[in-house]
């Protein structure tokens, strides 16, 4: 039988409650003192990110075209993406930069990073002039490089015409747009390079030192002593390269806007596309979230087979 | 009492007399806006605000315009602001959000969509009203913006595109600069005869470049919707025979060939324009290329003329772009932004306010101004003849607005490529855009 709860089996009850979760009556009030004060920023949190997620998906069920209520359709736009041949065009673009374009930079940003390492002559300049591109905002860096690129006037084409080679169309040419996008993005290895180099600062010397000693050879210290103990960064740039990279859209927007022959449509600027100038919010939704499954299937892979990654502390 | 538990005190108190003076100065606030409310506001003109899209001298313009309507009368203050079209979020936005401005531009193909969905009032009551109607507008330009007799927007001013050829290229290679092409056939001829490969297989001049590709399915008597019915008719026949034309083109010039010449091309708003460079011989252009010659290639001979056309096509298009007025829905102010609208439209301001821009005023009256008239120079006549006894077209005014032209340009992409004959890139197509306008069924 339920009784009604008298003011003082709720006294004792919340009494309970605060020594079940062990907080005595000053902590509890502390820590509401506590979320008062980073209240601005838990409801800007709840506000600008969580509900604008959470909108995401209930329109990625809807057509809704932003200016009228959306309108429940059900898994339409996500059948409507499998039909759809610039989905899997766009996928493909994306993917084709990140399968390219992730291990040259990876590797591109380590090589530099273990030679800047070196006590060099003017070695914090050369570790300033590697990292300055990364510090140029990225749309004067892609009018750069359409300068760069330019098949008629570029300084690309042209040395390579001084050599006797007619240079092809790059971002002119569907067959050369991609790649010559994955070239102007090595240019920003500045940021991966300067977390490698503080990761190289990182492995004790001692190490190296014992090594030598036991007669390992450069190539074998860089393999059984530079790369177990980078690897932890080594994944920290893979994770973080993958994720920019399936984003990726300013320079693609600068430099060729999706073209030529939608060659270098990536997922992000058609699904901008669609959700700002065909108004169909409710499909670019569904975009959205197909991206960030196909983000998290890619990101579990790699934390799986991460078993190449030496963890100091556990070892 | 140990130290923490002293900060402790100190910060409750801290916080309950900060509570109290929050508390204190917020009733505070708003007594004094009640006070304002009740006095000093009823005093104040109602404020309406306008968004246009127009930057530098023509902002100035735009800002002139709306000092001279603010000091013709007492009742309204308009605040103008300068927001650039761009891809419309910010006018999604304010409209989604329920606070749009009293009056906004907005391109073309957004008038429709927007409307469709509710966002924008109707007009068509009140320029009824003011009697305001089809006969005081240039032919072909009334049911511009209209969809299903809602009519959502007024054109700001009219673009009209023209075929235009440069004489000197045309003497250069030894034709006749005053003989432009009249057919298809003599397009292809001449375009051949221009066309100048370098010694390293790249492209010098282009003798053709189309670029607008539905231009050419309307040359050859085609259309991409019935304006009546509102039936998209993407895949008719005309159409095919129009792509399947440029994608004979595209092939014997490489489409790479010339993607690779366009990447050299310089700011059409500039001495670089590659038709002013002589880079193309022909190609379609807009009345503002009076005012860009004027200003970037003073010593280029040019001219304007029709489209040429097939046999059995329409020898005299007159493709009309332009950007709209409209008003919100939600607007606070809809009674004086009309007002404000009716008057921006009426001949003298449209007139001037087109002689700014280089564009031509939408309405019949407006073309006789004095403020218009005296700047028309001949090349700008034949733009204005050609809207005036032509076939005028717009852009479809379909709830699908962007959808259309992007699922058309893959069509002419997938043609580029080889990867579709034309009738089956225009088939499919077709089939795209019906499947997005069953939603707004």
């Amino acid at each position: 039988m339920a009784k009604a709860p008298t003011k003082a089996t709720v006294a004792r009850h919340s009494q309970q409650i605060a020594v079940s979760s062990g907080l005595t009556k000053r902590q509890r009030r502390d820590t509401w003192l506590g979320l008062a004060f980073v209240s601005p920023w838990l409801v800007g949190f709840l506000v600008f990110t969580i509900y604008p997620v959470i909108a995401s998906l209930y329109f990625s069920f809807t057509d809704y075209n932003v200016v009228s209520d959306p309108r429940w359709i059900g898994f339409r736009n996500y059948t409507d993406l499998f039909s759809d041949p610039l989905f899997g065009e766009t996928l493909y673009n994306t993917l084709y930069l990140a399968v390219l374009g992730i291990p040259f930079s990876l590797i591109l940003s380590l090589l530099i990073a273990m030679l800047l390492n070196n006590k060099l002559k003017l070695q914090g300049m050369f570790r300033t002039v590697y990292f300055l591109p990364s510090v140029v905002p990225a749309v004067a860096a892609a009018l750069l490089w359409r300068w760069f690129l330019n098949p008629d006037y570029g300084p690309i084409n042209e040395v390579l015409w001084q050599v006797g080679i007619n240079g092809p169309g790059w971002l002119s040419d569907p067959r050369w747009a991609k790649p010559a996008l994955i070239l102007a993005s090595l240019w920003g290895v500045g940021g991966s390079m300067v977390i490698y180099l503080a990761g190289l600062q990182n492995v004790p010397t001692p190490l190296y030192e014992s090594a030598h000693l036991d007669g390992a050879n450069a190539w074998q210290r860089f393999r059984f002593v530079t790369l177990p103990m980078l690897s932890p960064v080594i994944l920290f740039n893979l994770v973080m390269g993958i994720i920019t990279s399936f984003q990726s859209f300013t320079n693609i927007y600068i430099m060729t806007g999706g073209g030529p022959s939608n060659s270098t449509m990536v997922y992000a600027l058609y699904l901008y596309q669609n959700a700002f100038q065909f108004f169909r919010m409710g499909y670019a939704s569904a975009m959205a979230w197909v991206l960030l499954l196909i983000t998290a299937v890619a990101l579990i892979a790699i934390f799986r087979t991460s078993g190449w990654v030496h963890y100091e502390s556990r070892s | 009492m140990s130290e923490p538990a002293i900060v402790q005190r100190a910060i409750d108190g801290l916080g309950r007399r900060l509570a109290k003076r929050l508390t204190q100065s917020l009733f505070l606030a708003l007594a004094l806006l009640a006070a304002l409310g009740t006095t000093g506001f009823a005093l104040a003109k109602t404020e309406i605000t306008f968004w246009y899209a127009w930057g530098g001298s023509e902002g100035e313009q735009v800002e002139e315009l709306i000092a001279e309507y603010n000091a013709s009368q007492d009742e309204v203050e308009v605040r103008g602001s300068f927001v650039p079209i761009g891809d419309g979020e910010r006018i999604l936005a304010s409209l989604a959000g329920g606070a749009p401005p009293d009056l906004l531009t907005v391109w073309d193909w957004m008038v429709v969509p927007l409307g469709a969905s509710g966002s924008l009032l109707d007009l068509s009551a009140e320029l009824a009203e003011a009697g305001i109607g089809e006969e005081d507008y240039l032919p072909g330009i009334w049911q511009y913006g209209s969809y299903k007799g809602a009519k959502y927007g007024l054109p700001t001013t009219l673009n009209v595109y023209a075929f235009i050829w440069n004489k000197d290229v045309f003497e250069e290679a030894g034709l006749d600069p005053e003989a432009p092409p009249r057919t298809i056939e003599e397009l292809d001829a001449l375009a051949e005869k221009m066309t100048v490969i370098d010694r390293r297989g790249n492209l010098r001049r282009l003798g053709f470049y189309p670029n607008v590709t539905s231009i050419y399915f309307y040359a050859f008597g085609g259309q991409l919707y019935d304006p009546e019915t509102l039936e998209v008719t993407l895949d008719h026949p005309r159409n095919i025979a129009a792509l399947e034309w440029l994608g004979d083109y595209y092939e014997k010039y490489d489409i790479n060939l010339i993607r690779r010449f366009q990447a050299g091309w310089g700011n059409p708003a500039s001495p670089f324009n590659p038709f002013y460079r002589g880079q193309i011989a022909m190609q379609e252009g807009g009345q503002w290329e009076v005012r860009f010659t004027h200003e970037y290639a003073p010593d280029l001979d040019w001219g304007v003329t029709t489209f040429p056309a097939p046999e059995g096509g329409r020898p005299n298009v007159a493709p009309v772009q332009s950007s709209f007025w409209v008003v919100p829905a939600e607007a606070a102010h809809k009674k004086e932004a009309l007002e404000f609208l009716l008057w921006l439209t009426a001949p003298e301001q449209s007139a001037g306010f087109a002689a700014e821009l280089a564009n031509i005023p939408p309405r019949q009256d407006a073309l006789e101004m004095p403020e218009f008239a005296q700047t028309v120079t001949p090349h700008m006549q034949t733009f204005i003849d050609i809207l005036l006894e032509g076939y005028v077209f717009t852009p479809p005014g379909l709830p699908v607005g962007l959808y259309l032209s992007q699922q058309l340009n893959q069509a002419v992409v997938s043609v580029q490529e080889g990867e579709a004959t034309a009738k089956e890139a225009l088939e499919t197509a077709q089939q795209n855009v019906l499947h997005e306008l069953e939603k707004y069924r």
